[in-house]
């Protein structure tokens, strides 16, 4: 028997195979290259111009929810206040007034325990029902009883009294002038009872244990906001269809999409060549990059800011860390050079850990390096030689800061004054079981607001009773207290005046200074980055970005 | 064989709950707050809400009834939901495997191709400049890491050449295919759409050709190295010295011989791709299986870390079953015992 090798068929069919071989090979490279000369085809796509073409928003998306009552972060805020609305509205010219929404008209009564709001009867929800104050109280019931992480905006009321469909009384158990912020928050968005009932939500006192509406959530929306959900892809994309049965003034564009975009540089990429209508964490250094006409680069204030803490009473402390320390700490840090290094000089100091823009903070002292000072207080604090602490940190990049980078400045900074840090970068899950626990020294850390009313810094940052960060300071058995600004911020709570509070969290401020617990760092400005062709780009400080007030010229 | 495969079989789910049991304990017992991804940092000081969540999300039990439980569902087929999501890990996975599976397909389609006509031609013309070409171009796909690499292409061929579309799976604008497969270059041909076809496979591109590149030298310098081993074997003088012609010579005689161990690593390529296609993912916004993995272990979201290591068991103890399979195919000297 013949080997198959030696004869002309078997050969034949060799040249054939190899053939076939050489032909999968040049489809291969001739179907890369098609590809590769394809680039600009647009099919796919809507291409229909103005506002029926889709708006697309490049950003990296931290969704935890899609569920009104238990969404908490920057892009929920983006998605609810274009899904549900709110009883009342914010001017985002000034981002401190507030303007009629659902409800028309509202008022307080002296001390600021009851509020009533007069709903107006045009509201509907986008199933084309009407939007009742049985919604109002249902929602708000519904959020404080999930027990999520927004439910504290519900804190402190005792009753909700619907004495008619369109009135909505709510009284409270002390005085809270920050009622409206919080009721102006996305996170009091109204729901659609009926539909979200139906669906699995409740607003019984269980909730928390009983509502299985979450999952439901993630694909549908069940408010009455300008948009609603039509498409939700974890880690790929929002979309948002127009509502076109809205109530109030109708939104110009017929689709937004919200698409996950994790880095600046290709936020900056997909901007330039039109694949994105808005990126919005453009660092300034990014931002600087931009050299193409067709886009709009606005530097804006924002209301966040990123601190260093020091926490005398951590139970890994070694070193006492008095007032004076304290104080030594924050004249020796080149802020200039810090916000120059970590953002390109796009950025502000401030005070207080109150930011920059909120009432009370104009009049306030802002930090300035002075090294002769710094050392004088180390030795009035007894550390004349300086001495050596941890830093431990979230490993991070908000708001355009690198904290890598920033920690290597303010490490270099310190150590002109003797001061040696020794730096340890981690996991920010990591970085919350050390701060719940024993508590840290010497951290870095960064904050948002939630609303738009200052009493929220002190509640989070002062050294009043309930606050975390008077337990991480003082230590869990000992918080520290500072009687003043327990005082001041009651007496700002009650307050009827803009002006009178405006006075009261100015003091609260200068307490806080003096505490010196918190020393922020930088109030990083805010890159707004949008095509040429977009109108009404802006920064809410109560919604990060309200898409209906977006369209194309 | 039959019953070697039976076997092997047999003994996966019995791996997979040592697994499942090591992956439990290891997430577990790392010193970080898991609850920090369920509940804002700033209400991380408020029991009530505290309470709540750790009620919710079974954190409020010891460790061993966490395990019980997790075990007990997941024979029913419940992975739990998952802590950032908040959809069951089954249904994220099943979102998330085709994304991946079909980056992976494309990228070992590319890395296969050229890594072997690359091998082929540096073997043939050994130490002539396609040799040193196909060298230089494994060593650059071996040694350039891949977020630099997509990067780059990114920013050449994307934003200053516009040879090829920017990240995501299709055009921003677009809306992808009814979901058969979840792989969208599959799913728009059975839907007949072939604009969206083309749409997603000028999308699939640049990322697969970066994922698939190191794996392309790989395998180019191994079929270069086991081809000229093999062409100095006495039964392809042999064939040679029949008259065959060389193409007949290197196809059908050599490489079939030489392909045994390039067959390991196709194997083990396509595990590794599958499970660490993270990068690539991140870059080109492709909402896959590596870049769940990596957020989930960075929220320390528990029920995902298991859904993926679960996941990731059973590919890597698939593949490796299909490649000694494939062994015995191609060459049947080898027997399976």
């Amino acid at each position: 028997m013949h080997s198959g090798y030696e004869f002309g068929g078997p050969q034949m069919k060799n040249v054939k195979k190899s053939r076939w071989l050489i032909a999968l090979f040049a489809l291969a490279a001739v179907a890369m290259l098609a590809v590769a000369c394809g680039g600009d085809d647009d099919s796919g796509g809507s291409t229909s111009a103005g506002n029926d073409k889709p708006l697309v928003i490049a950003r990296d998306m931290d969704i935890n929810s899609m569920d009104p009552s238990r969404a908490y972060c920057d892009t929920c805020q983006i998605y609810l206040s274009a899904t549900y609305d709110t009883l009342i509205g914010l001017d985002p010219k000034d981002n401190k007034t507030f303007i009629p929404r659902v409800a028309e008209k509202w008022e307080g009564n002296a001390d600021r325990t009851q509020y009533t709001f007069h709903l107006n009867k045009k509201a509907n929800f986008a199933d084309g029902t009407a939007l009742t104050a049985t919604d109002v109280k249902w929602s708000f019931e519904r959020l404080a009883n999930v027990k999520g992480s927004a439910a504290y905006f519900m804190d402190g009321i005792t009753s909700i009294d619907i004495p008619d469909p369109q009135t909505v009384i709510i009284k409270l158990a002390a005085s809270d002038s920050s009622f409206l912020a919080k009721v102006n928050a996305t996170y009091a968005g109204i729901i659609n009872s009926k539909v979200a009932a139906a669906n699995g939500a409740t607003n019984g006192k269980d909730a928390d244990t009983t509502d299985k509406a979450e999952a439901w959530f993630l694909k549908n929306s069940a408010g009455g906001g300008p948009y609603t959900l039509a498409n939700y892809t974890e880690g790929a994309e929002i979309r948002l269809a127009r509502n076109d049965k809205y109530w109030g003034d109708k939104p110009a564009l017929k689709e937004v999409i919200i698409k996950q975009v994790k880095d600046a540089v290709t936020q900056r990429q997909q901007l330039e060549t039109g694949d994105a209508d808005i990126a919005m964490q453009l660092d300034p250094d990014t931002a600087k990059k931009v050299n193409n006409k067709s886009v709009t680069i606005k530097e804006v204030p924002s209301f966040n800011f990123v601190y260093i803490a020091l926490s005398p009473g951590a139970k890994d402390n070694k070193i006492d860390l008095n007032s004076n320390i304290r104080e030594a700490v924050r004249a020796a840090l080149d802020y200039d050079g810090i916000i120059q290094v970590t953002l390109g000089g796009g950025g502000k100091k401030q005070a207080a850990a109150i930011p920059n823009g909120f009432l009370g903070t104009k009049n306030l002292p802002l930090p300035k390096r002075d090294l002769v000072k710094a050392k004088q207080l180390l030795k009035d604090g007894g550390q004349p030689n300086g001495f050596e602490i941890d830093a431990i940190y979230p490993n991070v990049n908000v708001y355009g800061v690198d904290f890598n980078t920033m920690m290597q400045k303010i490490q270099s900074d310190l150590a002109e004054v003797g001061i040696k840090l020794k730096l340890q970068p981690v996991e920010f899950t990591v970085w919350v079981a050390k701060i719940r626990g024993d508590g840290i020294p010497f951290t870095a850390v960064y904050f948002a607001p939630d609303h738009t009313d200052p009493i929220q810094y002190v509640q989070y940052f002062g050294m009043v009773p309930g606050s975390p960060w008077s337990a991480r300071a003082g230590g869990k058995a000992t918080p520290l207290i500072n009687q003043a600004e327990v005082d001041l911020s009651a007496k700002a709570l009650a307050a009827n005046s803009d002006e009178e509070r405006e006075k009261l969290y100015e003091s609260i401020g200068k307490e806080m200074i003096k505490d010196a617990i918190h020393l922020p760092i930088v109030n990083p400005n805010l890159e707004l980055a949008y095509r040429s062709n977009i109108d009404g780009m802006h920064y809410s400080a109560c919604c990060n970005l309200e898409v209906a007030r977006l369209k194309r010229k | 064989m039959g019953t070697y495969v039976l076997r092997r079989v047999l003994m996966m789910p019995v791996l997979l709950l040592g697994l499942v049991t090591v992956a439990f304990i290891v997430s577990r017992t790392v010193p970080a707050d898991p609850l920090s991804t369920v509940v804002s940092e700033r209400q991380l000081s408020n029991p009530v809400v505290v309470h709540a969540a750790e009620k919710r999300w079974g954190l409020d039990k010891p460790l061993p009834a966490q395990y019980v439980i997790y075990v007990r569902n997941l024979l029913r087929g419940d992975m739990g939901t998952s802590f950032r999501t908040k959809q069951n890990v089954r249904q994220d996975l099943e979102d998330r495997l085709p994304v991946t599976v079909e980056l992976t397909l494309a990228s070992m389609a590319i890395a296969v191709t050229v890594g072997l006509v690359l091998g082929i031609l540096a073997a043939v013309r050994r130490n002539s400049w396609v040799d040193h070409v196909a060298r230089l171009f494994a060593l650059f796909g071996s040694s350039l890491p891949v977020f630099w690499t997509g990067l780059f292409l990114l920013y050449i061929f994307y934003a200053r050449l516009g040879w090829f579309p920017g990240p995501g799976r299709l055009d921003p604008r677009a809306v992808g295919p009814d979901k058969v497969t979840g792989m969208y270059t599959v799913d728009s041909l059975l839907a007949g759409d072939l604009g969206t076809f083309w749409d997603a496979l000028q999308h699939i591109a640049l990322p697969s050709f970066v994922l698939g590149w190191a794996v392309m030298g790989i395998i180019s310098r191994l079929v270069r190295a086991s081809l000229l081993e093999v062409l100095n074997q006495d039964y392809v003088r042999t064939a040679r010295a029949k008259g065959l012609t060389e193409r007949s010579v290197i196809i059908t005689h050599a490489l079939r011989n030489a392909l045994i161990p390039v067959l390991t690593i196709i194997g083990i390529s396509f595990a590794v791709l599958i499970t660490g296609a993270v990068l690539t993912e991140s870059i080109f916004s492709w909402p896959g299986i590596g870049s769940y993995a990596v957020d989930s272990s960075r929220a320390l979201d528990f029920p995902a870390i298991m859904g993926v290591s679960i996941l990731g068991g059973v590919i890597f103890l698939v593949t490796n079953l299909v490649t000694d399979m494939t062994y015995v195919l191609v060459d049947p000297r080898i027997r399976l015992s």
